[in-house]
């Protein structure tokens, strides 16, 4: 009953998680890596809703929210154990061309798969609240990634299905800010020169 | 129950084994306490159970509303996936090959009742996810670490069948 943390979920995501000694350093290290995963997918949902309309814009728009608000509670509980949240990157490369409504479709499920990998993480800390909180949080990427897809995956997280290259952040994704960067982590607006879906009201 | 009987009891004979070197030296006290399993061996035996007699829902579902099967048997197919990793982490002196989901007879009590329409059918899957799914989640802070990963995953996946298998979707 050690508590090891598996590497599955950090090497699936190529996260480098600084498998450092201590329990609150595991879970700083787990909690940046999912962090890191809500930055891009901050991103993503900027891109992707830009590309859709109607209800897809509609349910992208919910996501994105759903996402900043992760980012922030992230941030937060990174906060209160003492360190510094990783930054948004400037830009993030997409991992293949948005320029319509299937890629864009395309591109929200993988970040979802990518989002809901990053959370495994949490799933191997030892402290039963981060753990439940981290199963959780999969648990609604995976459902989010499956509104897109249309189907279910038989190990969300564990097995994404997507063979391309996960958003490469492009700018400071180190926590502090090495390079001049734009955003402040917590409350910081999405991503520069991002157009937000814009679905207000109705 | 023939089966779930041998299995226990090998387990808590292989559990055993510790307690009753320490009893021989301390008098009469292991046999108070009856042997368990690891925690960890229990939570894997518990969600091998449920995955099996999910998978005994969905055969039954698809006798009895044969029409279902091209949105089923993708989720079912799942299913099997998970059965076959749960068991990968179960070490058994016994050979599990020839016991695929026909264990299921002998897991649970009788094989269910499916539903005869493919709504009611559809929504008796869909209780059935959501309830495996909450009892999975449950259990994840009684596992080791790669063992909780695993179940929160599976739990991940069948909360997503039971997405599919709202009403007004049509899974697969």
């Amino acid at each position: 009953m050690s508590a090891s943390p598996s590497p599955s979920a950090t090497a699936a995501s190529g996260q480098e998680a600084p498998l450092a000694g201590s329990p609150a350093d595991r879970a700083v290290a787990a909690l940046q890596t999912a962090l890191d995963a809500e930055h891009a997918a901050v991103y993503g949902y900027g891109v992707a809703g830009a590309h859709l309309a109607g209800a897809k814009q509609k349910a992208a728009a919910r996501d994105w929210a759903a996402h900043e608000a992760a980012r922030d509670t992230l941030a937060a509980m990174i906060i209160a154990l003492g360190a510094q949240p990783v930054a948004a990157a400037a830009a993030y490369q997409l991992p293949f061309p948005v320029h319509g409504e299937r890629s864009a479709v395309m591109l929200a499920a993988l970040l979802e798969d990518r989002v809901a990998t990053a959370y495994l993480g949490l799933v191997a800390l030892s402290e039963a609240r981060l753990r439940m909180a981290g199963a959780r949080a999969l648990q609604s990427a995976a459902l989010r990634a499956t509104s897109w897809r249309g189907a279910a995956l038989a190990f969300p997280g564990l097995e994404p299905p997507s063979p391309g290259p996960v958003l490469a952040g492009q700018g400071t994704t180190r926590p502090g800010p090495s390079t001049p960067g734009p955003s402040t982590p917590a409350r910081s607006t999405p991503a520069p020169s991002t157009p937000a879906p814009s679905t207000s009201g109705g | 129950m023939g089966r779930g009987a041998t299995r226990r009891s090998v387990l808590a004979a292989a559990a055993s084994l510790p307690v009753v070197a320490a009893g021989c030296s301390k008098g009469i006290g292991a046999l108070g306490t009856p042997p368990r399993p690891s925690p960890d061996v229990a939570v894997v035996r518990d969600a091998i159970d449920a995955e099996t007699s999910m998978i005994a829902r969905y055969n039954a579902v698809l006798t009895a509303v044969p029409a279902l099967a091209g949105s089923l048997r993708p989720l079912l197919q799942q299913h099997h996936e998970h059965l076959a990793r749960l068991r990968a982490r179960l070490i058994e002196p016994r050979a599990s090959s020839q016991a695929e989901d026909t264990s299921s007879a002998s897991a649970t009590p009788a094989p269910p009742q499916a539903p005869g329409t493919p709504a009611a059918a559809q929504n008796y899957l869909r209780l059935a996810e959501q309830a495996a799914a909450g009892t999975l989640l449950g259990k994840i802070t009684a596992a080791p670490p790669s063992l909780a990963q695993l179940l929160a995953s599976i739990a991940a996946s069948e909360a997503t069948h039971a997405l599919l298998l709202a009403p007004g979707r049509r899974p697969g």
